[in-house]
């Protein structure tokens, strides 16, 4: 549905990105991470069709973005920066909205800012943050998209409310198989609601996998090793550590391969535990050297 | 409301699979009743259909419970439980019957635990959950409280 291919994005001699490459399916959720500056906005900057590439291309539906109203009719956005024109109100924008997007559903947004309990005659800048996101997004899903693009959509949210948005958010996917790609940083609440992973790092895709490849593909082993023995050389580790006499080992492979091979050694004991996303990408950016530093102060 | 932990480190999936399977053991979701749809669950828990799907594609596997194109997915015969599943059960139970009587516990109070339960007396709660986090706020709840309510009314 949303295709990068060989994306390469120059600002003033700064390669922000670097031959990219990134796939959303239609109709799955894909989840955007990777370190800050990693280039995540700008990626979805292209997908909306606010920068042009300085070479590559970006099509949502095969069709490339840039400048094309008829694609963007498809697309709706969040941005990490929500714009409000200045004195407008809840009301005036779902206008501003009906008159930009033809699908726009007068009758589903009246739904849905009455079940966010929103005063459509307010000033909108008197919302607070929450508020204002949450007005965000039940104008994004009143507009019927093909694709969501969500940037940090529940960042400075309480928990009730982030919530309330990621449950509307599968709905719309669940009913509708609306395709969407949103960029966090919490990896924890994106676990539960992604089904596709792309990890970027200097402007480049580090690791694009489905949610399921990628923990099935990776685990946590925790072994005791009988005198006089190790891991199995076959084993790729990703990382390593020790203390007393417990090993714990992140290493590629699923669970059950993983526990053969150990098996095979013959541990005085082991235990394999699946990875979290977080500790995903942890253990892959250590291994490219964006890694916890021990800061001495 | 089926509630999940989201500290817990198995996969969601697999989590939702254990306590759907409780649910239709202890007969609190019965033979033949309704499961939530996928879309359904998806949206009160806030998480992706996928998930769901996984969960109730194991399920049906292992023949917990079995679905009707075009209506949904309902429990199904216990004594249809796959033999996939009762082999895993006994592997786990190999294994914590060595542990035990490693630890030096006497097998004859092994099987007289063994007999108590076939012939039908509870032996008490099972192991404590962690905390857990239920979907706040969500709509129409499934109501999977009901297995709690029916022991109260049991210690009354």
């Amino acid at each position: 549905m949303i295709e990068v291919r060989n994306l390469r994005k120059t600002f003033d001699g700064f390669v922000a990105l670097d031959d990219l490459n990134l796939t959303v399916p239609s109709g799955a959720v894909y989840g955007l991470v990777g370190p800050n500056g990693a280039g995540k906005s700008t990626v979805i900057r292209h997908i909306t069709g606010i920068f042009r590439p300085d070479s590559g291309t970006v099509t949502v539906d095969s069709q490339p973005v840039y400048e094309n109203p008829a694609v963007k009719s498809g697309i709706a956005y969040i941005p990490d920066d929500i714009f409000y024109f200045p004195s407008s109100n809840l009301l005036d924008m779902a206008k501003f909205y009906k008159g930009t997007y033809e699908n726009f559903d007068m009758k589903l947004y009246e739904e849905l800012r009455k079940s966010f309990n929103l005063d459509p005659k307010t000033q909108i800048r008197r919302f607070s943050k929450g508020m204002q996101k949450q007005a965000a997004f039940l104008l994004a899903i009143a507009s019927r998209p093909k694709v969501l693009v969500l940037d940090e959509p529940v960042d400075g949210l309480d928990p009730v409310m982030r919530r309330q948005v990621w449950g509307l958010m599968i709905q719309d996917v669940a009913q509708h198989g609306t395709t969407v790609l949103v960029s966090s940083h919490n990896l924890r609440e994106l676990e539960d609601v992604c089904d596709h992973v792309g990890i970027l790092h200097k402007g480049k895709m580090l690791l694009e996998r489905t949610l399921d490849e990628l923990q099935d593909n990776v685990v946590k082993a925790q072994i005791v090793f009988r005198e006089g023995t190790d891991l199995p050389e076959s084993l790729q580790v990703l990382h390593r550590s020790k203390v007393g006499k417990v090993d714990t080992a992140i290493i590629r492979g699923n669970q059950e391969r993983v526990g053969a091979a150990l098996n095979a050694i013959n541990p005085i004991f082991f235990d394999l535990v699946p990875l979290t996303l977080e500790e995903v990408f942890v253990y892959e950016l250590g291994g490219v050297d964006y890694e916890v530093k021990n800061v001495v102060l | 409301m089926i509630s999940l932990n989201y500290r817990d480190p198995r996969p969601i999936y697999e989590q939702l699979e254990e306590k759907l399977r409780r649910l239709i053991l202890s007969g609190a979701i019965g033979e033949g009743e309704k499961l939530p749809s996928v879309r359904e669950l998806a949206s009160q828990l806030a998480i992706n259909p996928n998930t769901i799907q996984r969960a109730y594609r194991e399920l049906e596997q292992n023949g917990f419970i079995y679905s009707v194109p075009g209506k949904g997915s309902f429990a199904g015969k216990l004594s249809g439980v796959d033999e996939g599943r009762r082999k895993e059960l006994r592997d786990k139970l190999l294994a914590i019957w060595t542990e035990l009587l490693q630890l030096g516990e006497n097998p004859e109070s092994l099987i007289a635990l063994l007999k108590q339960i076939a012939m039908g007396d509870s032996v008490g709660g099972g192991v404590p959950d962690a905390p857990e986090v239920t979907a706040a706020g969500a709509p129409k709840a499934f109501e999977a409280g009901t297995a709690a309510k029916k022991e109260e009314k049991r210690n009354d």
